[in-house]
């Protein structure tokens, strides 16, 4: 939900990276924090296993500056992907005012995106939320695999919404930027 | 979750519109009042109000703003979580959460399913008293952020307006560009 203080000058709205296991969400705001300007981006917080899985979430904020004499900023989160967790993904997705999904392009993945894709509609279905009316992109990541599913075949199995969808690789950081542009200005045009 | 209030409301041309929480001068100030005596009565470090997604929406602290934004983010966590664990156990929800440390505890607690209010205080103060004194702040707080929910459209829109949008549209392209 977003918060417009007026007072204080500041808007503030949470944008969740959504997705299966080792899909990449993680590797998107590792690459945005690394390659964001400074002023711009916060710590990045991650609540993580030892062996570096995502437990609980991964936390970035990004501050946009002085817009029009208000503080404008975008908190990114991620969910645990692993599907043990899905009661930790409806705990981070509560409040979220976007939601980026970041489908998996390895073959063997599809079915899992697919499963991943309707407990999120379910989940914000519960919540009183239309995906088809919410500020929501899609991420096809993993474009550098030699073996990666067509876009076409993603994009008929998993985008039957016709949202905007970007193909990235988010370990060299392709895709990454647009995607996120792309989120924060549907997140603005909600608002 | 199914208690998460409805967050979007249709507007015309079929896509739905955030609601957002707008928080105006006054009820800041009112706001604010009533942490800074909860803060002062309970000698704590810290007290914040915060939505459930996160958002800081008032703070009186000693930290820098950069922890605060963090803090926020990882108590509304913690408390989303424990209501999770709060449906497994066939419990309603949990209402607050304390958690004890050697020099610091805090204590979250829900005011009417949509804000959370934190305490961090320490060994000093007792736990009983704090949760006596968060009790009587939120009861406070209640009239307060009744106002804010109920939105003020005409003070949103004096801010998010088309040149607004397109500035920040602007910066998004310029901070964010490959």
């Amino acid at each position: 939900m977003a918060l417009i203080n007026v007072a204080s000058r500041e808007i503030q709205c949470k944008i969740v990276y959504y997705g299966t296991g080792y899909c990449g969400k993680t590797t998107n705001l590792q690459y945005i924090f690394s390659h964001a300007p400074q002023p711009a981006r916060g710590e990045l917080l991650s609540i993580a296993t030892e062996n570096e899985r995502t437990l609980f979430f991964d936390f970035l904020p990004l501050d946009l500056g002085d817009i029009h004499g208000f503080r404008v900023r975008f908190h990114l989160y991620t969910v645990p992907g692993q599907v043990l967790y899905e009661r930790t993904r409806v705990a981070v997705l509560g409040g979220a005012d976007g939601i980026v999904y970041v489908a998996d392009s390895s073959p063997e993945k599809l079915e899992e995106n697919f499963q991943s894709l309707i407990e999120l509609e379910t989940n914000m279905r519960r919540m009183g939320n239309d995906l088809s009316r919410f500020p929501f992109v899609m991420q096809w990541n993993k474009r550098d695999l030699p073996n990666a599913v067509p876009e076409a075949t993603l994009e008929r199995y998993l985008n039957r919404r016709r949202v905007p969808a970007f193909p990235a690789a988010a370990v060299t950081g392709e895709g990454v930027f647009p995607t996120l542009r792309a989120i924060c200005k549907a997140v603005m045009a909600g608002l | 979750m199914a208690d998460w209030p409805k967050q979007v409301r249709v507007v015309e041309g079929g896509m739905e519109q955030l609601t957002n929480i707008v928080v105006s001068p006054g009820e800041l100030e009112a706001i604010a009042r009533l942490l800074e005596r909860l803060a002062q009565e309970s000698s704590a470090s810290h007290v914040l109000l915060l939505d459930k997604s996160g958002q800081v929406i008032a703070a009186q602290q000693q930290s820098s703003e950069r922890d605060i934004v963090a803090l926020g983010a990882l108590l509304a966590g913690a408390f989303s979580s424990s209501r999770q664990v709060a449906e497994i156990l066939g419990e309603r929800d949990f209402r607050g959460i304390l958690q004890q440390g050697v020099h610091e505890s805090i204590y979250t607690s829900l005011i009417r399913e949509h804000w959370l209010l934190v305490v961090a205080f320490d060994k000093q103060t007792h736990v009983g008293l704090v949760k006596v004194l968060a009790r009587r702040a939120s009861d406070e707080l209640e009239r307060v952020l009744d106002r804010v929910l109920s939105g003020s459209a005409a003070a949103k829109e004096q801010v998010v307006n088309v040149q607004f949008r397109n500035s920040v549209e602007n910066t998004i392209d310029y901070l964010f560009r490959d």
